[in-house]
């Protein structure tokens, strides 16, 4: 037997991820298999949606993590034997990808920002970034199965197809897992996406304290924009939801304009701005990386900068 | 007091790395350096040792016979002692090559820890899969991507980020855990403890001393630099610098 198979935790995953899986299944000529949580909707959808079966995870008692369910479904993959397994690069989902990786004894290749089947030499390739962003690196597998985990939103969800018909089998409960989860702290309000914003201003480490960004909130108004960070501001100073990262480990955005105030233009940021279409900055040091790679920016201290362009603006 | 075990990489520094003709990488004037998020995880190893009032952490790193600074710099941060897995063949490894020399450097050369402790992703493949993979390799509870930690009685409490907010998380021990940047602020090391890094212990393993193939499971098949750079025209602070800069921003449209 051989497939793809795709693994998600949420109705949204499984959707891009079939999305995903359907425009490969017609050229590698296999089935798209969706291993899912049954508490995440009716296999139906999942089937009208392109699977042509649907494995369902069982609900685990609250203390269980996702994880829990991995011998299952490790000893499902050996059994079937799939060609290609596809997850979403959530923080849930790397990890399973990772320890399923291992017990099959497969590649994984994580963060992949472009995937395709090659019919003439009957490989997957894979892309994903190195170095920060600085490289490129193009992959293939040398072992089977191989498995891909993609950031969020990288494909469009698989539509509604009528008529489609396909197998539903109930997986079975997995045994306890020694990772026990005593606590739950919910985030308590969702950040904005920014990964659809037309205008970004993006505040970086130049700015002092917290109360300060108050000023690029009111820039990004001015422009009728959406407020981005860099990850010292969401990660280590928790100033902003870790939703508002832009980079390699945050999200990619394509804007019509990005603004960087106090952002230096480390490589592992410039690239979540690389689909920009016009890259500006303000930054008070001029050898910074950023000016480089920016169309235009502003060598001055971002406190009376700022100010000075909203000024402007309202002219 | 806990014996834990800090795996970290010896790395290019990308901030260095040019683009080179047709697009390749120009290695030609990189430096190195030990992965950032890694120093994350040799920080968080001292600390549980200092906190458990003793024990030991051991560092390993896989990496080529130059990455031998590395182990030195790791050394500086704190750790006691260090096993290097060093081979030429250990340049360019993917991530399951390095799981697996790391889980039988461990097997075979540390007979018992408590924790291991990992970056949340090198800096140069960011790969975030090492650390999990070990774990399964080592057949030991893991959590990824946790911003706090303690040990007590014989297992791990933390909290670990995910999309929707934190978990509080348990497991018994030993477990590995991948570290975030805020769960602390790694030391610079100082003179001094440059020096003593150099008396500390390392134990050198050569590929032939190590049971197992290591064989790829992923192709590189090319490697190219992608090209950030923009036409950057720097402008004053001042009130003409100003007027530009918005005016530049109106003609090119982006403003509605
Ligand atoms: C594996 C890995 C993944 C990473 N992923 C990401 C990611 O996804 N996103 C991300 O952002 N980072 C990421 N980073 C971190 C990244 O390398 C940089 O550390 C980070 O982007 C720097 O943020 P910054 O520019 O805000 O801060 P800094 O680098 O500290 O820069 C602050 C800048 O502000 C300027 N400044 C100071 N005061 C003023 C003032 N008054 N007015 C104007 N300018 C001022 C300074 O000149 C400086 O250039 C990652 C790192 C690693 C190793
Ligand atoms: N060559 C290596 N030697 C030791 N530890 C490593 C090596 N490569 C990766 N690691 C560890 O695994 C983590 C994740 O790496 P990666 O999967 O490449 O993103 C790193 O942060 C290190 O802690």
């Amino acid at each position: 037997m051989a497939g793809i198979w795709i693994i998600a935790e949420t109705r949204e995953q499984a959707f891009e991820l079939l999305g995903a899986g359907r425009s490969l299944a017609p050229d590698m000529g296999t089935a798209l298999t969706a291993i899912v949580r049954k508490g995440a909707g009716p296999p139906e959808e999942t089937i009208a949606r392109g699977a042509d079966e649907v494995f369902l995870l069982p609900e685990l008692p609250p203390d269980q993590p996702f994880g829990a369910h991995l011998p299952v479904i490790e000893q499902e993959a050996k059994t079937a034997s799939p060609d290609l397994i596809l997850f979403i690069s959530s923080a849930r989902g790397k990890e399973m990808a990772a320890r399923l990786a291992a017990r099959l004894g497969a590649g994984l290749c994580s963060g992949c920002t472009a995937l395709a089947f090659d019919k003439g030499s009957g490989s997957i390739r894979m892309e994903r970034l190195a170095y920060g962003g600085a490289a490129i690196q193009k992959l293939t597998a040398s072992t089977k199965p191989v498995i891909v985990a993609v950031p969020p939103r990288s494909f469009e969800p698989a539509q509604v197809v009528d008529g489609r018909q396909g197998k539903t089998r109930e997986l079975p409960s997995p045994p306890p897992s020694a990772v026990r989860i005593i606590e739950k702290k919910p985030k308590e309000k969702v950040a904005k996406d920014i990964t659809e914003a037309r205008v970004i201003v993006c505040a970086g480490r130049g700015f002092d304290k917290k109360e300060d960004l108050a000023l690029a909130r009111e820039l990004a108004d001015a422009l009728g924009g959406e407020l981005g960070a860099t990850r010292p501001l969401t990660e280590e100073m928790h100033w902003l939801s870790a939703d508002l990262c832009i980079g390699l480990s945050g999200v990619q955005v394509k804007p019509e304009l990005y603004m960087g105030l106090g952002v230096s233009g480390q490589i592992q940021h410039m690239t979540g701005v690389r689909g920009a279409k016009v890259v500006c900055a303000v930054n008070r040091d001029e050898n910074a990386p950023i000016f480089a790679l920016s169309d235009f920016g502003i060598v001055g201290s971002l406190y009376e900068v700022v100010p000075k362009i909203i000024e402007e603006l309202k002219k | 007091m806990p014996v834990v075990v800090a795996c970290f990489k010896w790395v290019v520094d990308e901030a260095y790395i040019r683009r080179g003709a047709g697009g390749a990488l120009d290695f030609s004037s990189v430096d190195y350096k030990i992965g950032e998020y890694d120093r994350n995880a040799i920080e968080e190893a001292v600390r549980l040792r200092d906190a458990g009032g003793g024990g030991s952490v051991i560092g390993i790193t896989v990496g080529a016979p130059e990455s031998a600074k590395g182990v030195k710099d790791g050394l500086s941060r704190g750790m006691d002692l260090a096993f290097f897995a060093s081979d030429p063949s250990f340049k360019d490894l993917e991530p399951s090559q390095t799981a697996a020399i790391l889980a039988e450097v461990i097997r075979s050369r540390i007979p018992q820890y408590d924790l291991i402790t990992c970056g949340e992703g090198s800096s140069d493949l960011y790969a975030q899969q090492v650390g999990p993979r070990l774990a399964e390799l080592l057949g030991i509870p893991c959590v990824c991507f946790v911003q706090k930690l303690s040990l007590e009685g014989g297992k791990l409490v933390t909290d670990r980020r995910v999309e929707d907010g934190v978990e509080v998380v348990e497991a018994p021990l030993p477990a590995l855990v991948t570290v975030l940047p805020d769960i602390n602020t790694p030391r610079i090391p100082g003179v001094k403890d440059t020096l003593m890094a150099g008396k500390k212990p390392v134990t050198t393993i050569k590929r032939e001393e190590l049971a197992g193939s290591f064989g790829a499971t992923l192709k590189t098949e090319a490697m190219t630099a992608s090209s950030l750079e923009r036409t950057g025209e720097k402008l004053a602070a001042d009130a003409a610098g100003i007027a530009r800069f918005v005016d530049t921003l109106r003609k090119s449209g982006v403003i509605r």
